[in-house]
């Protein structure tokens, strides 16, 4: 096997050293949540496996519940806003507007998460854009509650995830073959009926795949819940910084960091067995 | 093979026309089929053929002109609402469906009752030699199956017009002998008026009752597959259709019952007296098939033998085309069946020709 691939080795040499890394990381995470918390001190004492009892308590179980929830919904509504896109982005018939959809759906990839998260702030917060705008127009006397919310974590959220979501779903429909729409249409498919029943159930792969990708993206998304959430809305990645860098408790983030590990890979596992019956069931691949 | 042009016709192109830009695709073709008439659009790529078929389909707008289907045109109507049957190159058969599903598609569309759909689909399947298949995944069929699936899909519609888009060129040699048979047993059921479209002249010729031959959009001929062998209306169609050898261009001589053909550098050849139209002394084409030239007896020297050089034997088993440089005409093929040829004259060898102008085909040369 070496002979016939000499260079099969050498190719694979980076990918063993950052897999080695890694794991030298994780174990590292796993050496310290199951050490004792000395207080004031960066040091940590002895074993104990008194983090993995604290965990249960209602409150970590909801950051992480919370956690899932918001990814899901994010995942969710990203696959509904980018579909529209995506679509249009294929299947425009002038290449401006291709060029032009896709140069404003891949643009936000080019500015960093904290830059987008700081504009959402100046549009959602009580003095931003939407409220300054709604109340100018007296539709409003209060100010919405946005900022600090979850709709207004999963807003921004999925504002950050649509690039990707348009970019798997524009492959996915660039995929579909015109001539499956076109004999629907022969058989007697309306344009409805034959984005329904054909174009809809073909693109489901891509579909499922953005939603996984999405999904496991905005699992450990962390500084747009940090600064939309300020607090108010905590997701695990957040929860590990306040026991890690607040609280100073690198025991406890390291068990949080390991219990948000399990769960984000326990939910794609989850995921992927789910997504794979449903495509088998409507046999597209 | 009943149709003709004089039937009530069932499809009726009207100066059809479609313009891509400058470039024109598709050049005012007016066109009758008769009801249950099997008609291939044929030609080489580009010709213009599948963008009519587009436009009949109605995936295209014509630029221009008509097209009428049982007296009703249907130039603008939508696809959906033509009831016109339709087999892609591609088959097109929906991945994510079984056979049933993809064969009962149609009728779904047209909101018939589930009873009826079923045993409609119970009943094209058993047509098309599915049975058995009903449940499997198109992906799980072979080529031709597949091919019987889109006929079937595009059949239980009870189109008023069939299209068939180069249905049989992806698959291999035999299984498109097969195929055509099928097909050909398939327009003898169901009556259906069926356009063809291919640039095979072999399908086209075994199947077809009349035959368009298309070339840069435009109709260069309609007519029957053996009247399209024997009288080709141009050069295109003469050297389209099956093999044929185009003598130089030459001057046609006429008195009384007595034609002949004066080729520079070769001398006079004696030509059918057909009253073909052709003037006196007017400059001429004879366009000759390969099995209309044969070696002459050892004895014989006509009027109308030729001698030249063998250039090359293409052996085919059956028969032996054998190329021959000919002094003033260029390359003339001959055809005989055999392979004596190759051994009676090599490669290099002299020979001398027989050529039988009397079936040959004399077009003016423009």
């Amino acid at each position: 096997m070496i002979q016939r691939r000499p260079f099969f080795l050498t190719f694979l040499a980076p990918a063993v050293v950052t897999a080695v890394i890694l794991a030298a990381a994780l174990f590292e995470v796993l050496q310290y949540s199951v050490r004792e918390f000395v207080p004031g001190s960066l040091n940590v004492g002895g074993f104990t496996l008194e983090n993995f009892t604290r965990i249960n308590r209602p409150i970590y179980w909801w950051v992480l519940l919370d956690t899932f929830y918001i990814s899901l919904l994010t995942a969710i509504f990203s696959l509904l806003l980018s579909y529209p896109v995506a679509f249009a982005l294929v299947r425009a018939k002038r290449d401006w507007v291709r060029s032009l959809l896709v140069s404003l759906s891949i643009t936000p990839l080019f500015t960093g998460e904290i830059v987008r998260t700081f504009s959402w702030m100046l549009m959602l917060g009580s003095d931003g854009f939407i409220n300054s705008l709604l109340r100018k127009l007296s539709l409003i006397d209060l100010p919405l509650l946005i900022m600090y919310t979850r709709l207004g974590v999963v807003v921004a959220l999925v504002q950050f995830s649509m690039p990707v979501m348009i970019i798997l779903l524009a492959t996915a429909i660039s995929h579909v073959d015109r001539d499956c729409e076109k004999a629907a249409a022969n058989l007697g498919a309306s344009p409805g009926a034959v984005f329904w029943r054909i174009t809809l159930p073909l693109t489901l792969p891509g579909m499922l795949s953005g939603i996984v990708v999405v999904f496991a993206w905005t699992m450990s998304a962390f500084s747009t819940p940090q600064l939309i959430g300020g607090g108010k809305v905590l997701m695990i990645s957040n929860l590990v910084y306040l026991q890690g860098f607040s609280v100073l408790n690198l025991p406890f983030a390291a068990t949080l960091s390991l219990i948000a590990l399990i769960a984000a890979l326990g939910s794609l596992v989850l995921m992927k067995a789910l997504t794979g019956r449903l495509e088998k069931r409507l046999a597209v691949r | 093979m009943t149709a003709t042009s004089q039937a009530p016709a069932a499809v009726e192109l009207v100066r059809v026309r479609k313009e891509f830009g400058s470039a024109v695709g598709v050049a005012d073709v007016s066109l009758k089929i008769g009801q249950g008439e099997f008609l291939t659009l044929l030609g080489p790529s580009g010709c213009g053929k599948s963008t009519l078929l587009g436009m009949i389909a109605g995936f295209l707008t014509p630029t221009a002109g008509k097209i009428v289907v049982d007296g009703v045109d249907i130039t603008d109507v939508e696809p959906y609402r033509r009831d016109i049957g339709m087999v892609f190159q591609s088959y097109a058969l929906f991945p994510h469906m079984n056979v049933f599903d993809n064969i009962a598609f149609g009728l779904r569309m047209r909101k018939l009752p589930k009873a009826e759909i079923a045993a409609e689909v119970r009943r094209a399947i058993e047509m098309m030699k599915l049975d058995g298949f009903a449940e499997r995944r198109v992906s799980q069929l072979s080529g031709g199956q597949q091919q019987r699936v889109a006929l079937a899909r595009a059949v239980v519609i009870r189109p008023k017009v069939l299209l068939l888009d180069e249905p049989l060129s992806a698959l291999d040699k035999n299984l498109r002998a097969q195929m055509q048979v099928e097909l050909s047993e398939l327009h003898r059921k169901t009556g259906l008026t069926t356009i063809f479209v291919t640039h095979d002249q072999g399908e086209a010729l075994s199947l077809s009752d009349r035959i368009v031959v298309m070339n840069r959009g435009e109709v260069q001929q309609v007519a029957s597959p053996i009247e399209l062998y024997r009288t080709p209306a141009n050069g295109f169609v003469a050297s389209f259709i099956g093999e044929i050898n185009a003598l130089p261009v030459a001057r046609y001589e006429r008195t009384g019952n007595e034609a002949a053909l004066v080729l520079p550098g070769v001398g006079r050849l004696a030509a059918p007296a057909r009253d073909s139209g052709l003037i006196h002394g007017s400059a001429v084409r004879a366009f000759l098939r390969p099995e209309h030239v044969r070696p002459a007896l050892p004895d014989e020297a006509g009027p109308n033998t030729v001698s030249g050089v063998v250039a090359a034997h293409i052996y085919q088993g059956s028969h032996t085309i054998t190329r021959v440089e000919v002094d003033g005409l260029g390359l003339i093929e001959t055809r005989v069946t055999g392979a004596d040829i190759v051994s009676a004259h090599p490669v290099g060898a002299p020979i001398a020709l027989m050529l039988d102008l009397g079936e040959a085909v004399l077009l003016a040369a423009h």
